[in-house]
Protein backbone atom coordinates (compact mmCIF):
# COMPACT_ATOMS: atom_id res chain seq x y z
CA UNK A 1 0.00 0.00 0.00
CA UNK A 2 1.39 3.67 -1.32
CA UNK A 3 0.74 5.82 1.84
CA UNK A 4 0.32 9.15 2.21
CA UNK A 5 -0.55 9.76 5.39
CA UNK A 6 0.62 7.97 8.73
CA UNK A 7 0.43 8.20 12.10
CA UNK A 8 2.92 6.29 14.52
CA UNK A 9 1.66 5.36 18.41
CA UNK A 10 0.15 8.81 18.88
CA UNK A 11 -1.12 10.04 22.51
CA UNK A 12 -2.91 13.28 22.77
CA UNK A 13 -5.48 14.66 25.22
CA UNK A 14 -6.08 18.18 25.51
CA UNK A 15 -4.54 19.11 28.77
CA UNK A 16 -1.80 17.72 30.77
CA UNK A 17 -4.06 16.66 33.65
CA UNK A 18 -7.12 15.66 31.04
CA UNK A 19 -7.27 11.83 29.66
CA UNK A 20 -6.37 11.16 26.73
CA UNK A 21 -8.60 11.24 23.79
CA UNK A 22 -6.67 9.27 21.65
CA UNK A 23 -3.85 6.56 22.98
CA UNK A 24 -1.28 4.56 21.16
CA UNK A 25 -2.88 5.01 17.73
CA UNK A 26 -0.86 4.26 14.70
CA UNK A 27 -2.77 4.26 11.01
CA UNK A 28 -1.49 4.88 7.36
CA UNK A 29 -3.82 6.27 5.00
CA UNK A 30 -3.35 4.88 1.16
CA UNK A 31 -2.62 7.26 -1.35
CA UNK A 32 -5.18 8.34 -3.86
CA UNK A 33 -8.08 6.73 -2.53
CA UNK A 34 -10.83 7.86 -0.15
CA UNK A 35 -10.35 6.97 3.70
CA UNK A 36 -13.85 6.91 5.89
CA UNK A 37 -12.89 7.28 9.44
CA UNK A 38 -15.80 5.22 11.12
CA UNK A 39 -17.25 5.55 14.78
CA UNK A 40 -19.76 7.00 17.03
CA UNK A 41 -19.89 10.99 18.14
CA UNK A 42 -17.20 12.63 20.43
CA UNK A 43 -15.07 9.28 19.91
CA UNK A 44 -12.27 11.22 18.81
CA UNK A 45 -12.18 11.88 14.59
CA UNK A 46 -12.30 15.63 14.50
CA UNK A 47 -9.41 15.42 16.75
CA UNK A 48 -7.41 12.86 14.69
CA UNK A 49 -8.58 15.19 11.57
CA UNK A 50 -6.79 17.53 13.43
CA UNK A 51 -3.63 15.75 14.30
CA UNK A 52 -3.57 14.80 10.58
CA UNK A 53 -3.73 18.49 9.98
CA UNK A 54 -0.62 19.72 12.17
CA UNK A 55 -3.15 21.94 13.97
CA UNK A 56 -2.64 19.70 17.70
CA UNK A 57 0.39 18.41 17.99
CA UNK A 58 0.08 14.54 19.50
CA UNK A 59 1.73 14.87 23.39
CA UNK A 60 3.69 11.81 22.04
CA UNK A 61 4.55 9.94 18.28
CA UNK A 62 4.87 10.93 14.73
CA UNK A 63 2.88 12.09 11.67
CA UNK A 64 4.38 11.83 8.59
CA UNK A 65 3.12 13.45 5.29
CA UNK A 66 5.02 11.82 2.18
CA UNK A 67 7.02 10.26 4.30
CA UNK A 68 8.60 13.40 6.10
CA UNK A 69 7.72 14.54 9.33
CA UNK A 70 5.37 16.97 9.89
CA UNK A 71 7.66 19.31 11.99
CA UNK A 72 9.77 19.56 8.47
CA UNK A 73 7.50 21.39 6.07
CA UNK A 74 6.61 25.01 6.55
CA UNK A 75 3.33 26.50 7.16
CA UNK A 76 2.54 27.19 3.76
CA UNK A 77 4.29 24.18 2.65
CA UNK A 78 2.10 21.78 4.75
CA UNK A 79 -1.27 24.01 3.46
CA UNK A 80 0.18 23.58 -0.19
CA UNK A 81 -0.34 20.11 0.33
CA UNK A 82 -2.88 19.45 2.84
CA UNK A 83 -6.85 21.01 3.16
CA UNK A 84 -9.23 20.94 5.36
CA UNK A 85 -13.23 20.84 5.50
CA UNK A 86 -14.47 21.86 8.75
CA UNK A 87 -17.49 20.10 10.54
CA UNK A 88 -19.04 23.42 11.24
CA UNK A 89 -17.56 26.68 9.64
CA UNK A 90 -19.41 29.54 11.00
CA UNK A 91 -18.63 32.56 8.78
CA UNK A 92 -20.09 35.60 10.42
CA UNK A 93 -19.26 37.99 7.82
CA UNK A 94 -21.30 37.63 4.35
CA UNK A 95 -18.57 37.20 1.85
CA UNK A 96 -20.06 36.69 -1.43
CA UNK A 97 -19.44 33.00 -2.44
CA UNK A 98 -16.44 33.79 -5.14
CA UNK A 99 -14.59 35.92 -2.18
CA UNK A 100 -15.18 33.12 -0.11
CA UNK A 101 -13.34 30.22 -2.60
CA UNK A 102 -10.55 32.62 -3.27
CA UNK A 103 -9.62 32.36 -0.03
CA UNK A 104 -8.39 28.54 -0.90
CA UNK A 105 -5.65 30.39 -3.07
CA UNK A 106 -4.28 31.65 0.13
CA UNK A 107 -0.92 29.33 0.43
CA UNK A 108 0.16 30.20 -2.71
CA UNK A 109 0.76 33.98 -1.45
CA UNK A 110 3.20 35.85 -0.39
CA UNK A 111 2.69 37.44 3.30
CA UNK A 112 1.96 41.09 1.63
CA UNK A 113 0.52 39.82 -1.99
CA UNK A 114 -3.18 39.70 -3.25
CA UNK A 115 -4.33 37.14 -5.41
CA UNK A 116 -4.04 37.91 -9.17
CA UNK A 117 -5.26 36.35 -12.88
CA UNK A 118 -4.34 32.92 -12.48
CA UNK A 119 -6.04 32.68 -8.76
CA UNK A 120 -8.94 34.32 -9.96
CA UNK A 121 -8.93 31.63 -13.19
CA UNK A 122 -8.51 28.85 -10.52
CA UNK A 123 -11.68 29.81 -8.67
CA UNK A 124 -14.03 29.96 -11.13
CA UNK A 125 -12.85 26.68 -12.53
CA UNK A 126 -13.31 25.20 -8.54
CA UNK A 127 -17.12 26.66 -8.56
CA UNK A 128 -17.39 25.22 -11.72
CA UNK A 129 -16.46 21.82 -11.54
CA UNK A 130 -18.81 21.76 -7.87
CA UNK A 131 -21.61 23.06 -9.79
CA UNK A 132 -22.09 26.34 -8.58
CA UNK A 133 -20.64 28.69 -10.72
CA UNK A 134 -24.30 29.85 -10.71
CA UNK A 135 -24.27 30.93 -6.67
CA UNK A 136 -21.07 33.33 -7.33
CA UNK A 137 -22.35 35.95 -6.04
CA UNK A 138 -24.80 35.09 -3.59
CA UNK A 139 -23.60 35.88 -0.18
CA UNK A 140 -22.36 32.61 2.00
CA UNK A 141 -24.79 33.49 4.83
CA UNK A 142 -27.52 33.06 2.60
CA UNK A 143 -26.75 29.46 1.58
CA UNK A 144 -28.66 25.92 2.10
CA UNK A 145 -27.08 23.58 4.04
CA UNK A 146 -25.80 21.95 0.77
CA UNK A 147 -25.00 24.90 -1.26
CA UNK A 148 -22.64 25.79 2.05
CA UNK A 149 -20.67 22.31 1.75
CA UNK A 150 -20.40 22.64 -1.55
CA UNK A 151 -18.78 26.38 -1.19
CA UNK A 152 -16.51 24.75 1.22
CA UNK A 153 -15.01 22.02 -0.87
CA UNK A 154 -14.54 24.39 -3.59
CA UNK A 155 -12.09 26.35 -1.40
CA UNK A 156 -9.96 23.04 -1.12
CA UNK A 157 -10.44 23.05 -4.71
CA UNK A 158 -8.96 26.07 -5.31
CA UNK A 159 -6.45 25.30 -2.87
CA UNK A 160 -4.77 22.50 -4.92
CA UNK A 161 -3.88 20.07 -2.37
CA UNK A 162 -2.80 16.15 -2.74
CA UNK A 163 -4.74 15.79 0.43
CA UNK A 164 -8.03 16.27 1.32
CA UNK A 165 -9.39 16.50 4.89
CA UNK A 166 -13.76 16.58 5.49
CA UNK A 167 -15.02 16.81 8.85
CA UNK A 168 -18.78 14.97 8.77
CA UNK A 169 -18.89 16.59 5.04
CA UNK A 170 -22.55 14.74 4.82
CA UNK A 171 -24.04 15.33 8.36
CA UNK A 172 -27.03 17.49 8.64
CA UNK A 173 -27.66 17.00 4.30
CA UNK A 174 -31.37 15.47 2.77
CA UNK A 175 -30.00 12.52 0.52
CA UNK A 176 -29.97 14.29 -2.85
CA UNK A 177 -27.54 16.51 -1.20
CA UNK A 178 -25.42 13.62 0.59
CA UNK A 179 -25.04 11.93 -2.77
CA UNK A 180 -24.09 15.19 -4.37
CA UNK A 181 -21.43 16.25 -2.11
CA UNK A 182 -19.83 12.16 -2.05
CA UNK A 183 -20.06 11.81 -5.92
CA UNK A 184 -17.77 15.50 -6.12
CA UNK A 185 -15.63 13.73 -3.59
CA UNK A 186 -15.53 10.37 -5.74
CA UNK A 187 -14.54 11.99 -9.09
CA UNK A 188 -12.26 14.23 -7.38
CA UNK A 189 -10.26 10.71 -5.71
CA UNK A 190 -10.30 9.70 -9.71
CA UNK A 191 -8.04 12.38 -10.15
CA UNK A 192 -5.51 11.46 -7.28
CA UNK A 193 -6.31 13.28 -4.88
CA UNK A 194 -6.64 11.40 -1.39
CA UNK A 195 -9.53 12.23 0.74
CA UNK A 196 -10.10 11.18 4.39
CA UNK A 197 -13.68 11.68 5.52
CA UNK A 198 -15.03 11.09 9.08
CA UNK A 199 -18.87 9.68 9.37
CA UNK A 200 -20.77 8.39 12.38
CA UNK A 201 -22.83 7.20 8.96
CA UNK A 202 -21.78 3.71 8.02
CA UNK A 203 -23.58 4.25 4.54
CA UNK A 204 -22.28 6.90 3.73
CA UNK A 205 -18.90 5.82 3.96
CA UNK A 206 -20.12 2.64 2.20
CA UNK A 207 -21.61 4.82 -0.86
CA UNK A 208 -17.65 6.75 -1.37
CA UNK A 209 -15.50 4.79 0.48
CA UNK A 210 -12.33 2.43 -0.56
CA UNK A 211 -10.90 2.14 2.75
CA UNK A 212 -12.56 1.96 5.98
CA UNK A 213 -11.38 3.02 9.72
CA UNK A 214 -13.47 2.27 12.58
CA UNK A 215 -12.28 4.02 15.78
CA UNK A 216 -13.63 3.16 19.32
CA UNK A 217 -12.54 4.44 22.21
CA UNK A 218 -9.38 6.63 21.15
CA UNK A 219 -8.16 3.63 19.13
CA UNK A 220 -8.54 1.42 16.04
CA UNK A 221 -10.61 -1.37 16.30
CA UNK A 222 -10.60 -2.30 12.85
CA UNK A 223 -9.19 -1.10 9.24
CA UNK A 224 -9.27 -2.34 5.82
CA UNK A 225 -11.36 -2.93 2.80
CA UNK A 226 -15.50 -3.22 3.18
CA UNK A 227 -15.90 -6.65 3.97
CA UNK A 228 -13.48 -6.96 5.84
CA UNK A 229 -14.24 -3.93 8.40
CA UNK A 230 -18.05 -3.40 7.71
CA UNK A 231 -19.24 -6.26 9.44
CA UNK A 232 -22.55 -6.80 11.97
CA UNK A 233 -19.88 -7.74 15.08
CA UNK A 234 -17.76 -4.77 14.35
CA UNK A 235 -20.29 -2.21 13.86
CA UNK A 236 -22.67 -3.52 17.06
CA UNK A 237 -19.19 -3.52 19.24
CA UNK A 238 -18.56 0.09 18.45
CA UNK A 239 -22.03 2.06 18.15
CA UNK A 240 -22.92 -0.38 20.90
CA UNK A 241 -26.34 -1.05 19.44
CA UNK A 242 -27.63 -4.26 17.01
CA UNK A 243 -26.48 -3.57 13.76
CA UNK A 244 -27.48 -5.89 10.34
CA UNK A 245 -25.06 -5.72 7.01
CA UNK A 246 -26.88 -6.53 4.46
CA UNK A 247 -26.37 -7.44 0.50
CA UNK A 248 -28.86 -6.65 -2.09
CA UNK A 249 -28.08 -6.45 -5.41
CA UNK A 250 -24.35 -6.50 -5.15
CA UNK A 251 -25.06 -3.37 -2.23
CA UNK A 252 -24.06 -3.36 1.04
CA UNK A 253 -26.07 -1.62 3.30
CA UNK A 254 -25.99 -1.19 7.47
CA UNK A 255 -29.21 -0.97 9.06
CA UNK A 256 -30.48 -0.98 13.03
CA UNK A 257 -31.81 -4.08 14.11
CA UNK A 258 -34.48 -3.93 16.70
CA UNK A 259 -33.13 -3.77 19.89
CA UNK A 260 -34.83 -6.73 21.75
CA UNK B 1 -18.14 44.55 -6.79
CA UNK B 2 -15.24 43.51 -9.58
CA UNK B 3 -12.16 45.37 -9.39
CA UNK B 4 -12.49 48.07 -12.27
CA UNK B 5 -15.82 49.40 -10.08
CA UNK B 6 -14.37 49.20 -7.26
CA UNK B 7 -10.97 51.22 -8.33
CA UNK B 8 -13.59 54.00 -9.50
CA UNK B 9 -15.78 54.35 -6.65
CA UNK B 10 -12.59 54.17 -4.77
CA UNK B 11 -10.98 57.24 -6.87
CA UNK B 12 -14.04 59.22 -6.49
CA UNK B 13 -14.03 58.63 -3.22
CA UNK B 14 -10.71 59.79 -2.58
CA UNK B 15 -11.45 62.79 -4.90
CA UNK B 16 -14.41 63.46 -3.42
CA UNK B 17 -12.46 63.24 0.42
CA UNK B 18 -10.11 65.68 -0.94
CA UNK B 19 -12.54 68.27 -1.82
CA UNK B 20 -13.49 67.91 1.34
CA UNK B 21 -9.82 68.30 2.96
CA UNK B 22 -9.64 71.49 1.04
CA UNK B 23 -12.79 73.11 1.87
CA UNK B 24 -11.90 72.19 5.72
CA UNK B 25 -9.22 74.34 5.75
CA UNK B 26 -11.87 77.58 4.79
CA UNK B 27 -14.47 76.13 6.60
CA UNK B 28 -15.00 77.81 10.12
CA UNK B 29 -15.57 81.16 12.13
CA UNK B 30 -12.92 83.53 11.33
CA UNK B 31 -13.40 86.04 10.50
CA UNK B 32 -17.17 85.24 10.41
CA UNK B 33 -19.45 82.33 10.68
CA UNK B 34 -19.06 79.11 8.80
CA UNK B 35 -16.52 80.70 5.67
CA UNK B 36 -12.70 82.29 5.47
CA UNK B 37 -12.45 83.40 1.96
CA UNK B 38 -9.49 82.16 0.30
CA UNK B 39 -8.33 85.29 -1.14
CA UNK B 40 -7.95 86.91 2.88
CA UNK B 41 -5.04 84.25 3.17
CA UNK B 42 -2.60 86.49 1.15
CA UNK B 43 -3.39 89.77 3.01
CA UNK B 44 -4.60 88.75 6.81
CA UNK B 45 -1.86 87.58 8.70
CA UNK B 46 -4.13 85.95 11.68
CA UNK B 47 -5.72 84.59 8.74
CA UNK B 48 -2.98 82.63 7.49
CA UNK B 49 -1.25 81.71 10.94
CA UNK B 50 -5.00 79.97 11.80
CA UNK B 51 -4.78 77.87 8.71
CA UNK B 52 -0.98 76.69 9.24
CA UNK B 53 -0.92 76.25 12.46
CA UNK B 54 -4.55 75.29 14.08
CA UNK B 55 -6.88 73.96 10.86
CA UNK B 56 -4.28 72.68 9.03
CA UNK B 57 -2.70 69.95 12.08
CA UNK B 58 -6.18 69.57 13.28
CA UNK B 59 -7.64 68.48 9.91
CA UNK B 60 -5.36 66.15 9.47
CA UNK B 61 -5.17 64.71 12.82
CA UNK B 62 -8.91 64.23 12.38
CA UNK B 63 -8.48 62.21 9.19
CA UNK B 64 -5.42 60.52 10.26
CA UNK B 65 -7.93 59.58 13.81
CA UNK B 66 -10.95 58.50 11.66
CA UNK B 67 -8.71 56.42 9.44
CA UNK B 68 -7.07 54.88 12.13
CA UNK B 69 -10.36 53.68 13.99
CA UNK B 70 -12.04 52.65 11.08
CA UNK B 71 -8.82 50.16 10.21
CA UNK B 72 -8.84 49.23 13.78
CA UNK B 73 -12.47 48.63 14.08
CA UNK B 74 -12.61 46.62 10.71
CA UNK B 75 -9.17 44.51 11.75
CA UNK B 76 -10.83 43.55 15.21
CA UNK B 77 -14.33 43.09 13.64
CA UNK B 78 -12.82 40.50 11.76
CA UNK B 79 -9.87 38.84 13.63
CA UNK B 80 -12.11 38.29 16.71
CA UNK B 81 -14.79 37.41 14.46
CA UNK B 82 -17.68 39.42 15.99
CA UNK B 83 -18.88 42.56 14.33
CA UNK B 84 -19.48 44.35 16.95
CA UNK B 85 -16.50 45.04 18.70
CA UNK B 86 -14.89 48.23 18.18
CA UNK B 87 -11.91 49.59 19.12
CA UNK B 88 -12.36 50.66 22.65
CA UNK B 89 -12.60 46.67 23.44
CA UNK B 90 -9.90 45.22 25.42
CA UNK B 91 -9.74 48.63 27.79
CA UNK B 92 -7.93 50.63 25.43
CA UNK B 93 -10.09 53.76 25.63
CA UNK B 94 -10.68 53.54 29.31
CA UNK B 95 -7.43 52.83 30.26
CA UNK B 96 -6.27 55.76 27.74
CA UNK B 97 -8.55 58.09 29.36
CA UNK B 98 -7.51 56.74 32.82
CA UNK B 99 -3.98 57.59 32.28
CA UNK B 100 -4.87 61.44 31.01
CA UNK B 101 -7.09 61.84 33.98
CA UNK B 102 -3.96 61.06 35.88
CA UNK B 103 -2.01 63.24 34.23
CA UNK B 104 -3.94 66.27 34.79
CA UNK B 105 -4.73 65.72 38.28
CA UNK B 106 -0.90 64.44 39.72
CA UNK B 107 1.97 64.69 36.98
CA UNK B 108 1.30 67.39 34.64
CA UNK B 109 -1.07 69.05 32.31
CA UNK B 110 1.74 69.84 29.39
CA UNK B 111 -0.42 67.96 26.20
CA UNK B 112 2.70 65.94 25.35
CA UNK B 113 2.80 64.22 28.65
CA UNK B 114 -1.19 63.40 28.94
CA UNK B 115 -0.14 61.78 25.68
CA UNK B 116 2.59 59.60 26.68
CA UNK B 117 0.27 58.85 30.18
CA UNK B 118 -2.51 58.07 28.03
CA UNK B 119 -0.91 55.83 25.51
CA UNK B 120 1.02 54.51 28.54
CA UNK B 121 -2.22 53.52 30.08
CA UNK B 122 -4.19 51.97 27.12
CA UNK B 123 -1.24 49.59 26.32
CA UNK B 124 -1.10 49.03 29.73
CA UNK B 125 -5.19 47.94 29.76
CA UNK B 126 -4.76 45.96 26.98
CA UNK B 127 -1.42 43.99 27.83
CA UNK B 128 -3.82 43.22 30.98
CA UNK B 129 -6.65 41.93 29.51
CA UNK B 130 -4.31 39.65 27.33
CA UNK B 131 -2.38 38.55 30.40
CA UNK B 132 -5.91 38.18 32.47
CA UNK B 133 -7.32 36.21 28.88
CA UNK B 134 -4.66 33.88 29.23
CA UNK B 135 -5.24 32.82 32.92
CA UNK B 136 -9.36 32.35 32.23
CA UNK B 137 -9.80 28.15 31.84
CA UNK B 138 -13.15 28.19 30.41
CA UNK B 139 -14.34 29.39 26.51
CA UNK B 140 -12.67 29.75 23.49
CA UNK B 141 -10.25 32.68 23.09
CA UNK B 142 -12.92 35.20 21.95
CA UNK B 143 -14.99 34.87 24.58
CA UNK B 144 -11.95 34.85 27.14
CA UNK B 145 -10.74 38.28 25.87
CA UNK B 146 -14.04 39.82 25.36
CA UNK B 147 -14.96 38.63 29.32
CA UNK B 148 -11.21 40.09 30.42
CA UNK B 149 -11.72 43.35 28.45
CA UNK B 150 -14.77 44.32 29.75
CA UNK B 151 -13.18 43.48 33.42
CA UNK B 152 -10.64 45.45 32.80
CA UNK B 153 -12.56 48.68 30.83
CA UNK B 154 -14.46 49.03 34.23
CA UNK B 155 -11.95 48.92 36.13
CA UNK B 156 -9.98 51.55 35.09
CA UNK B 157 -13.31 53.53 34.09
CA UNK B 158 -13.90 53.29 37.97
CA UNK B 159 -10.73 54.74 38.55
CA UNK B 160 -11.72 57.99 35.99
CA UNK B 161 -14.65 57.68 38.34
CA UNK B 162 -12.76 58.22 41.10
CA UNK B 163 -10.76 60.90 39.98
CA UNK B 164 -13.85 63.26 38.28
CA UNK B 165 -14.59 62.85 41.83
CA UNK B 166 -11.82 64.13 43.93
CA UNK B 167 -10.92 66.55 40.82
CA UNK B 168 -10.52 70.18 41.69
CA UNK B 169 -14.02 71.00 40.18
CA UNK B 170 -12.46 74.70 38.92
CA UNK B 171 -9.74 73.85 37.57
CA UNK B 172 -9.08 70.20 36.85
CA UNK B 173 -12.43 69.13 36.20
CA UNK B 174 -13.31 70.93 33.39
CA UNK B 175 -10.36 69.71 31.58
CA UNK B 176 -10.70 66.35 32.32
CA UNK B 177 -14.31 66.05 31.72
CA UNK B 178 -13.63 68.43 27.90
CA UNK B 179 -11.08 65.38 27.14
CA UNK B 180 -13.07 62.28 27.97
CA UNK B 181 -15.97 64.19 25.57
CA UNK B 182 -13.55 64.02 23.00
CA UNK B 183 -11.98 66.97 21.28
CA UNK B 184 -9.57 68.26 18.72
CA UNK B 185 -9.60 72.05 19.86
CA UNK B 186 -5.99 71.68 20.83
CA UNK B 187 -4.18 69.78 18.53
CA UNK B 188 -1.23 71.02 17.53
CA UNK B 189 1.92 70.14 14.76
CA UNK B 190 3.56 68.67 17.79
CA UNK B 191 1.04 66.65 18.27
CA UNK B 192 0.46 65.45 15.60
CA UNK B 193 4.25 64.45 15.06
CA UNK B 194 3.99 62.42 18.33
CA UNK B 195 0.96 60.16 16.92
CA UNK B 196 2.23 60.26 13.53
CA UNK B 197 4.52 57.11 13.43
CA UNK B 198 2.29 54.71 14.98
CA UNK B 199 -0.84 56.03 12.97
CA UNK B 200 1.07 55.44 9.91
CA UNK B 201 2.21 51.97 11.18
CA UNK B 202 -1.28 50.61 11.91
CA UNK B 203 -2.78 52.49 8.74
CA UNK B 204 0.04 50.55 6.65
CA UNK B 205 0.24 47.41 8.71
CA UNK B 206 -3.78 47.01 8.46
CA UNK B 207 -3.58 47.68 4.80
CA UNK B 208 -1.07 45.11 3.11
CA UNK B 209 -1.88 42.86 5.73
CA UNK B 210 -5.67 42.48 4.78
CA UNK B 211 -5.73 39.91 2.97
CA UNK B 212 -4.68 37.71 5.95
CA UNK B 213 -7.26 39.69 7.95
CA UNK B 214 -9.64 37.79 6.46
CA UNK B 215 -8.25 34.80 6.81
CA UNK B 216 -8.30 35.63 10.48
CA UNK B 217 -11.88 35.21 10.53
CA UNK B 218 -12.38 31.86 9.62
CA UNK B 219 -12.52 28.87 12.27
CA UNK B 220 -9.63 28.80 13.61
CA UNK B 221 -8.72 25.12 11.97
CA UNK B 222 -9.78 26.65 8.46
CA UNK B 223 -7.81 29.61 8.33
CA UNK B 224 -4.52 27.22 10.09
CA UNK B 225 -5.25 24.73 7.08
CA UNK B 226 -4.80 27.92 4.57
CA UNK B 227 -1.68 28.76 6.14
CA UNK B 228 -2.21 31.35 9.08
CA UNK B 229 -0.08 31.54 11.82
CA UNK B 230 -2.93 32.35 14.25
CA UNK B 231 -0.84 33.39 17.54
CA UNK B 232 1.83 35.64 15.30
CA UNK B 233 -0.34 37.63 12.75
CA UNK B 234 -3.51 38.50 14.99
CA UNK B 235 -0.79 39.63 17.69
CA UNK B 236 0.81 42.11 14.60
CA UNK B 237 -2.17 43.05 13.48
CA UNK B 238 -3.50 43.94 17.25
CA UNK B 239 -0.56 45.42 18.37
CA UNK B 240 -0.16 48.09 15.84
CA UNK B 241 -3.85 49.13 15.46
CA UNK B 242 -4.26 49.32 18.86
CA UNK B 243 -1.29 51.05 19.77
CA UNK B 244 -2.35 53.70 16.37
CA UNK B 245 -5.74 54.25 18.53
CA UNK B 246 -4.35 54.56 21.38
CA UNK B 247 -2.04 57.27 20.50
CA UNK B 248 -4.35 59.03 18.70
CA UNK B 249 -6.90 58.70 21.07
CA UNK B 250 -4.55 60.28 23.54
CA UNK B 251 -4.19 63.40 21.36
CA UNK B 252 -8.26 63.35 20.58
CA UNK B 253 -10.43 61.90 23.69
CA UNK B 254 -13.04 59.20 23.28
CA UNK B 255 -14.05 59.55 20.18
CA UNK B 256 -16.72 56.87 20.31
CA UNK B 257 -18.31 55.01 16.95
CA UNK B 258 -16.38 55.79 13.94
CA UNK B 259 -14.76 52.58 14.74
CA UNK B 260 -17.51 50.38 15.12
CA UNK B 261 -20.37 51.84 12.38
CA UNK B 262 -17.64 53.01 9.51
CA UNK B 263 -16.45 49.12 8.99
CA UNK B 264 -20.02 48.16 8.74
CA UNK B 265 -21.21 50.22 6.01
CA UNK B 266 -17.88 50.03 4.27
CA UNK B 267 -18.87 46.26 4.48
CA UNK B 268 -21.99 46.93 3.09
CA UNK B 269 -21.46 49.00 0.14
CA UNK B 270 -17.61 47.34 -0.61
CA UNK B 271 -18.80 43.35 0.19
CA UNK B 272 -17.22 41.60 3.37
CA UNK B 273 -13.80 40.50 1.84
CA UNK B 274 -11.00 43.04 3.40
CA UNK B 275 -9.17 43.07 0.43
CA UNK B 276 -11.63 45.83 -0.53
CA UNK B 277 -13.32 46.82 2.65
CA UNK B 278 -10.46 48.10 4.81
CA UNK B 279 -9.09 50.60 2.45
CA UNK B 280 -12.42 51.66 1.83
CA UNK B 281 -13.18 52.10 5.55
CA UNK B 282 -10.02 54.04 6.20
CA UNK B 283 -11.06 56.62 3.66
CA UNK B 284 -14.79 56.79 4.86
CA UNK B 285 -13.16 56.74 7.91
CA UNK B 286 -11.07 60.02 7.96
CA UNK B 287 -13.93 61.38 5.36
CA UNK B 288 -16.49 61.34 8.42
CA UNK B 289 -13.99 62.78 10.85
CA UNK B 290 -12.68 65.64 9.15
CA UNK B 291 -16.81 65.99 8.24
CA UNK B 292 -17.88 65.54 12.17
CA UNK B 293 -15.17 67.83 13.28
CA UNK B 294 -15.65 70.83 10.92
CA UNK B 295 -19.29 70.34 12.34
CA UNK B 296 -17.80 70.41 15.78
CA UNK B 297 -16.04 73.64 15.09
CA UNK B 298 -18.47 75.50 12.98
CA UNK B 299 -21.99 75.06 14.32
CA UNK B 300 -22.05 77.05 17.45
CA UNK B 301 -19.66 80.01 18.80
CA UNK B 302 -18.23 77.53 21.09
CA UNK B 303 -16.46 74.14 20.07
CA UNK B 304 -18.91 71.38 20.53
CA UNK B 305 -16.52 68.12 21.79
CA UNK B 306 -16.18 65.99 19.03
CA UNK B 307 -17.00 62.89 20.73
CA UNK B 308 -20.54 63.60 21.33
CA UNK B 309 -21.08 64.33 17.52
CA UNK B 310 -19.26 61.51 16.06
CA UNK B 311 -22.06 59.13 18.61
CA UNK B 312 -24.95 61.24 17.58
CA UNK B 313 -24.20 61.13 14.01
CA UNK B 314 -22.90 57.38 14.63
CA UNK B 315 -25.52 55.80 16.54
CA UNK B 316 -28.17 57.65 13.54
CA UNK B 317 -26.41 55.80 11.33
CA UNK B 318 -26.26 52.98 12.77
CA UNK B 319 -30.19 52.70 13.75
CA UNK B 320 -31.09 53.70 10.03
CA UNK B 321 -28.90 51.14 8.77
CA UNK B 322 -30.47 48.50 10.95
CA UNK B 323 -34.29 49.29 10.91
CA UNK B 324 -33.67 49.90 6.78
CA UNK B 325 -31.73 47.80 5.18
CA UNK B 326 -30.30 45.14 8.33
CA UNK B 327 -26.82 44.56 8.90
CA UNK B 328 -26.18 42.10 6.87
CA UNK B 329 -24.42 40.05 9.39
CA UNK B 330 -25.56 36.82 10.94
CA UNK B 331 -23.90 34.83 13.45
CA UNK B 332 -24.63 31.05 12.24
CA UNK B 333 -23.42 27.43 12.53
Amino acid sequence: MDKILSLKEIHYRYHLDAPNVLTDLSLDIPSGKITAILGPNGIGKTTLLHILLGLLKPFQGEVAVAGKPHREYSRQELSQLIGLVPQLESIPFNFSVFEYVLLGRSPYLKPFQLPGKEDLRITEEALESAGIYHLMNKPVTELSGGERQLVQISRVLTQQTRILLLDEPTAHLDLENQNRILSLLKRMSSRGITTVLTTHDPNAAIFAADHFVLMSQGNIAAQGGLRGVITAENLSLIYKTPIRVEQTNGFTMVVMDKVK
Amino acid sequence: MNKKTYSRTILILGLGILVLLLASVFVGRYPKPFWLPPGLLSQDLLARQLVLNLRLPRLLTAFLLGMVLSATGSVMQMVFRNPLVEPGFLGVSQGAAFGAAVSILWLNRHPLVIELSATFFGLLALLTSYLLSTRIRYGGWVLRLILSGVAVSAFFSAGVGVLKYIADPLTELPELTFWLLGGLYSVTWRDLLFALPFALAGIVIAFVMRWRVNLLSLNDDTAFSLGASLTRERIILLIVTISATAALTAISGIIGWVGLIIPHISRRLFGASAEKSIPAAMLLGGGFTVFADDLARTLLPGEIPLGILTSAIGAGLFIYLMVSIGLKVRRDG
